[in-house]
């Protein structure tokens, strides 16, 4: 990466509180980092583990995840699988040699807009401290090798194989 | 890729949303790029998409066949997601093949650089494409929504949602916490601008409330908890609070307050006023019925192994009731004038005054009504039983048992080996603190209700146990521990060593005999102080205790310990016992004893004593009474009915029914625990009887037995502000008296005892003393009410919560709760009031009306430390009061502001009556209020200290009075609330509204609805329509009947499915359950939410949620990283 180089953020936020929140610094004009780009789920809950991978195979330097606050959850306790599963992937990034400081979990509320703002600041510049994520090129998933290992395993339905 | 529609043909839309996009982000280069992107035919821009020719282009192409998947880039799906499936649908597709790209509040509103702003709309549009290409047709669900609704809160807001909505016919539900509704408007005098009367416009409402055959009231309730009914409705729990009075018996006459002996200060008066402990806040409470508080059993009584109801009586000598304070000791205690004097009294170890000053003397007012009512009768039993039942031993345990016995209509018969009943109460308490003719009166008594007592009659003698278990229904066994325990030292068998309880009952049944004149007594129990007074009352003229630890392990009552100090008795820690020297002709000459020294804690947690070898000493002495404990005669009883024993030689019973191992043979007292307290015996005596009772009607022993016996109260009590003021002591006689068996303390007079009572501090709040029955002539009261859980299905709720008031004492430079003559708003508001506690008289805490009013604007509102909105309502309330106070008073008044805030109808015009009624106003935030005189002015006046920013000086102004205008707050248990709701609060703690403007009384959450001050500070007229508004939202809910649901459910791909069961306990909602013929896990859809938390957690990728399946969210991924 040259001095050009911009970390790269992928934002998954819930429906509920965090994507709202963002509406809401949008809608505050709170300027911010245009660095992530934000996937809405409808809860932390939703949060594979491997979407975390995934966005880190593609390219990503930083993953943020952003859920309701304990106690909060539209669906009762998503956010704390969400924490569960967060925490654990912390340890196996670590094995497998990334700083799990790239990824990012954050309760932020419905009414919080300011706090995305920050939040998004800082992980940008979190991320630009750890610099561009160097993985050995893995081969990206092509369309066509969606559907050979879809039917590797004779399924032809959406969704599937991962 | 599904081509359930054919090939995707994906249009690409891209919004300007006027220059709230296009200012930002190059709409022509991020179309230029969209067309760019696979599977995209048509990419297009447009001003306003979400307008109808937006729309219409997307129709077009869906209709003309160029497009049959949509993406639109422009503004958060939360806002027009619904217009352009619609517009999809329209176009003659499937909704769901659309995606919406947040272009907007994701992207131009937010990002600073232009060039970066549209590089990330080309990858947020990037996504979206991808993404739209994997979607597939969905049907959204419909489901009913149920017509009932809950209001939650009874203020105006409340209670006009509720009219508005029974009035059409639907069925409400109206919750409110307080025993009554109407609020905190209930609590205004006047209404701003139109000075109208709150209570005249409120009080009319409040009674359509009650009498509307749509509206179910339930006051003093609670929501416990909101669950999902099914996917929209809601199952609701409500705690309907035990009010002690049944609502619908009480008619309201009042005539329980009159004859409450508990006053507190009034909550709807703001304390300026006081209330009973049974109230109703205001005369026109809806409903106007009365409610007991009680916050529950007070920590004395709760200690108490009898649960003597002490704060009862203590409240009822208080006020000079003594005959009902009698009736209330007598219910739960036969054995008063006794425990009165000698109890160990744990309630007044747990006294809560304790943890103020000094604890309350509980026995010593307990023995003032006993002293007072010499004569009194136990009350008799109410009915008759045949049945016969042998108590074995006279003592407090057995007495007690007798007594509870005989109030169930049994007739006992109590067997006693002495020639004197009372047991160890007759035999090892000294009389100067336990006059015998108190203990033969207190058996009278008993004898009077038609309790037999043989004395002389030593079971195992005179009759046989199995003579007792053969001929009466069942036998209770307290037959006490009287043998005493030996020291095991050389010469313990000496003439001049007796034990204690040996020369206590020698004392008690012959008289005094000469000792000696110098005696040692050794142990530091309860006994050895009492046998040492009592040999300093025989002639000694040294009495030495020897106790082997220090005095903070003395097991003996302190208070007893320094009387008997004061009484000439010496102490010698630190001492254990190792030889009695002397010989068969002298008797005992002396005692040599070793030094101890304190080390680790034993088994009773107390530090265990150990010799110091060598430190061996000797004390001459010419007696010595041992007193370290004593076991039950258990050989006495002769055959024991094969009854089990422990090792301590006592006797082995069940722990909850005391029963032995022999069916129908009870055992308690001192014989199952070793010696220990009066009232501990009389607990199990009590206890006993129960297991009698319900063993002669063959009920479950055990059942429901949990509360006998002490325990900890759980609530605490806010002591502060208590004027300290320590324990009477009570009168005794002087020392040089105290060598007689003459009764050492005297007890209280008539004005100590009212004194002594008056230091209690209500904990329990309601007494318990149960006059109001007595008077209720409607039997409305029912002290053992319980809170009852009462269950509704509602299809919606409207929260009106409303508001607590800023608290003053916050601001300490204010003076609030410091100056008596600072006041806030609404305790000035409630002086107004001709109902209120003056009477409508606007006066100073000394009764004298002021001459200059200070009213400060802002209090706890517009300012960074505390709250940084404005409150709204303060200005026009502080134009209201000053208008009042000058129109009650002819005060001077000065309004001190920061902006005068008035905007409304009608407002300004009252802002300028008040400036031509000469109002005085200053502009400037207050920086203070002192007592600090500075001039002769000012002597006796609060200054209020000020900026005067228009004339730029700063300015002191001397007032009598000062009202704080305090803001208005969420209420304290918000977040609480809007947890149980499932919704969200917003800045400053208020609930938060769907949209600002256009949805101000939704929620997040479907089918809940928030109207007036729990959404944000606003007045009565605000409130009112933003209760109509959302009266308006329910009810186009319930005539629509029912609400489509976004079809994202989980389901499970059966092939691909292991049947490991990982998701099954996850699903909050019980929506998975596993199939076990095909060894696969099932969704059930009709109670999935769709939260996909299944999904995250499936390790075979079976499960997946449509409208986000895996691949989805994939291509979403792949897409945003595809910088372009």
């Amino acid at each position: 990466m040259s001095e050009q180089w911009e970390p790269r953020i992928v934002a998954f936020f819930c429906t509920w509180c965090t994507y709202t929140a963002a509406d809401l610094a949008g809608i505050s004009r709170m300027t911010y980092a245009p660095n992530a780009r934000i996937v809405r789920l409808m809860c932390s809950g939703r949060m594979d583990p491997q979407f975390v991978l995934k966005a880190f195979a593609d390219g990503a330097d930083g993953v943020l995840i952003g859920g309701c606050h304990p106690g909060d959850c539209h669906y009762q306790a998503g956010n704390y699988k969400a924490l569960r599963r967060y925490t654990l992937l912390k340890r196996v990034l670590t094995e497998m040699g990334i700083e799990p400081e790239r990824v990012r979990l954050e309760w932020i509320s419905a009414s919080e807009g300011d706090r995305v703002q920050k939040v998004m600041n800082e992980m940008v510049e979190q991320i630009r401290k750890l610099g561009p994520l160097h993985l050995e090129k893995a081969p990206r998933r092509t369309a066509a090798a969606q559907e050979r290992e879809r039917e590797a395993v004779g399924v032809s339905s959406q969704g599937g194989a991962r | 890729m599904p081509e359930t529609n054919g090939a995707p043909k994906i249009g690409v839309y891209v919004c300007h949303c006027g220059v709230n996009i296009a200012a930002k982000v190059n709409i022509p280069e991020v179309v230029e790029f969209a067309r760019t992107l696979p599977f995209v035919t048509v990419a297009r821009d447009y001003k306003f998409m979400c307008s109808d020719p937006g729309q219409e282009l997307i129709q077009q192409d869906l209709r003309e066949g160029r497009v049959n998947r949509v993406v639109v880039a422009s503004c958060s799906p939360l806002m027009h997601e619904a217009t352009f499936r619609r517009a999809t649908a329209e176009g003659g597709q499937n909704p769901f093949f659309f995606h919406m790209a947040n272009i907007r509040e994701h992207v131009s509103w937010v990002t600073a650089d232009e060039h970066k702003a549209t590089e990330k709309a080309k990858a947020l549009i990037a996504a979206a494409v991808r993404r739209v290409a994997f979607h597939e047709p969905l049907e959204k669900k419909r489901v009913p929504v149920h017509p009932h609704v809950l209001i939650v809160g009874g203020g105006i807001a409340g209670i006009e949602a509720a009219l508005k909505i029974a009035e059409a016919g639907k069925k409400v539900y109206l919750v409110e916490r307080e025993p009554t509704i109407g609020g905190h408007m209930a609590q205004f005098d006047k209404c701003f601008p139109t000075l109208d009367c709150a209570a005249c416009i409120l009080t009319p409402k409040m009674t359509q409330v009650r009498a509307h055959p749509n509206i179910k009231l339930l006051t003093y309730s609670e929501v416990e908890s909101v669950e999902p009914y099914d996917l929209r409705n809601f199952k609701v729990t409500i705690r309907r609070k035990a009010r002690y009075v049944n609502e619908d018996v009480c008619t309201g006459c009042g005539l329980c307050a009159d004859v409450c002996p508990v006053t507190v200060p009034s909550e709807f008066d703001e304390g300026l006023g006081t209330r009973k402990a049974i109230y109703r806040p205001f005369p026109q409470a809806v409903p106007n019925v009365f409610t007991i508080s009680r916050r529950g059993t007070p920590p004395c009584q709760a200690a108490c192994s009898i649960h003597q109801n002490a704060q009862g009586y203590i409240t009822l000598i208080a006020h000079g009731k003594f005959k009902e304070a009698l009736d209330v000791i007598l219910r739960d205690n036969p054995l008063p004038s006794i425990c009165g004097r000698i109890c160990t009294h744990p309630c007044t170890v747990n006294c809560t005054r304790g943890t103020v000053d000094e604890p309350l003397n509980i026995p010593g007012l307990k023995r003032f009504i006993t002293d007072l009512f010499p004569d009194y009768k136990l009350p008799t039993p109410t009915k008759e039983r045949p049945e016969k039942i042998a108590i074995v031993g006279s003592g407090p345990a057995g007495l007690m048992c007798a007594y509870e016995l005989r109030q169930r209509g049994y007739k006992p018969v109590i067997f006693e080996a002495q020639p004197v009943a009372g047991g160890m109460l007759s035999v090892g308490i000294p009389s100067f603190r336990l006059p015998r003719d108190v203990i033969t009166k207190e058996i009278n008594r008993l004898k009077e209700i038609g309790i037999e007592i043989k004395t002389n009659t030593p079971v195992g003698k005179a009759i046989t146990l199995e003579q007792l278990r053969q001929q009466y229904a069942a036998v209770f066994i307290a037959i006490g521990a009287h043998v005493e325990r030996k020291l095991k030292v050389p010469g313990e068998d000496l003439p001049g060593v007796f034990g204690g309880i040996e020369f206590l009952r020698r004392v008690n049944l012959e008289g005094p005999f000469n000792l000696g004149e110098r005696v040692l007594v050794i142990g530091g129990g309860n006994s050895a102080v009492d046998a040492a007074r009592t040999a300093l009352r025989c002639g000694a003229k040294e009495v030495t205790m020897v106790y082997r630890r220090t005095r903070a392990e003395m097991p003996a009552d302190p208070k007893e310990i320094e009387a008997a100090e004061e009484e000439g008795v010496k102490m010698l820690f630190l001492a254990a016992p190792k030889t009695i020297l002397g010989n068969k002709e002298t008797g005992v000459t002396a005692l040599e004893c070793l030094k101890m020294k304190l080390g680790a804690p034993d088994a009773s947690g107390r530090p265990a004593p150990e010799p110091i070898p060598g430190s061996e000493f000797v004390l001459s002495c010419d007696a010595i009474i041992v007193t370290i404990g004593q076991v039950p005669d258990i050989a006495s009883l002769g055959e024991r009915l094969g009854l089990e024993t422990t090792t301590w030689g006592t006797f082995k019973v069940d722990d909850v029914t005391l029963e032995t191992n022999v069916p129908g043979v009870f055992a308690g007292g001192d014989c199952v625990t070793g010696p220990d307290v009066v009232v501990n015996a009389m607990y199990a005596g009590k206890k006993a009887a129960i297991s009698i009772d319900r063993y002669l009607n063959k009920l479950d022993m055990r059942a429901g037995r949990e509360r006998e016996g002490p325990y900890r109260t759980e609530y605490t009590i806010d002591t502060s502000g208590t004027p300290l003021q320590k324990q009477i002591p009570m009168p005794a006689i002087e020392l040089a008296r105290r060598r007689t068996f003459e009764e050492v303390h005297t007890g209280y007079t008539k004005e100590l005892a009212i004194a002594e009572a008056k230091r209690c501090l209500d904990c329990g709040i309601c007494c318990d003393c149960r006059l109001c029955a007595t008077v209720c002539e409607a039997k409305a009261i029912n002290y053992e009410m319980k809170d009852e859980i009462q269950e509704i299905v509602v299809g919606s709720i409207i929260l009106a919560t409303g508001f607590k008031l800023f608290d003053a004492r916050r601001i300490p430079r204010y003076g609030y709760g410091k100056y008596p003559n600072v006041y806030t708003a609404l305790e000035v508001e409630r002086m107004t009031n001709s109902a209120g506690p003056t009477g409508g008289e606007i006066r100073l805490r000394d009764g004298r009306k002021p001459k200059a009013v200070g009213i400060i604007h802002c209090v706890g509102s517009r300012d960074r430390n505390y709250n940084s909105y404005c409150s709204r309502v303060c200005c026009l309330y502080s134009l209201k009061l000053a208008h009042l106070i000058k129109e009650r008073t002819g005060a001077e008044v000065y309004n001190f502001y920061i902006d005068m805030r008035v905007p409304g109808k009608a407002y300004e015009e009252f802002y300028d009556r008040m400036l031509e009624e000469g109002i005085h106003f200053i502009r400037g935030r207050v920086a203070e209020v002192t007592d600090h005189a500075m001039t002769p002015d000012e002597e006796g006046k609060l200054v209020i200290r000020a900026e005067d920013t228009l004339i730029g000086v700063i300015r002191r102004i001397p007032v009598d009075m000062v009202v704080l205008a305090v803001g208005l707050e969420p209420q304290a248990d918000a977040d609480e609330v809007r947890r149980k709701f499932y919704i969200s609060c917003g800045s400053g703690g208020f609930f938060l509204e769907r949209h600002p403007k256009l949805a101000p009384v939704q929620t997040f959450a479907d089918g809940i609805f928030i109207a007036g001050a729990c959404q944000g500070p606003k007045d009565i007229q605000d409130t009112v329509a933003q209760a109509g508004a959302a009266a308006a939202e329910v009810l186009s809910l319930i005539d629509r009947g029912f609400v489509e649901l976004e079809p994202n459910t989980a389901f499970i791909q059966e092939e691909l499915c292991s049947g490991c069961k990982t998701c099954i306990p996850l699903c909050p909602f019980s929506a998975i359950s596993f199939n076990s013929d095909k060894g696969v896990a099932a969704i059930n859809e009709a109670l999935c939410k769709g939260c996909g938390t299944c999904v995250a957690a499936c390790p075979s990728g079976a499960a997946q949620q449509h409208l986000f399946t895996d691949e989805q969210i994939y291509q979403e991924i792949e897409g945003v990283l595809s910088y372009v």
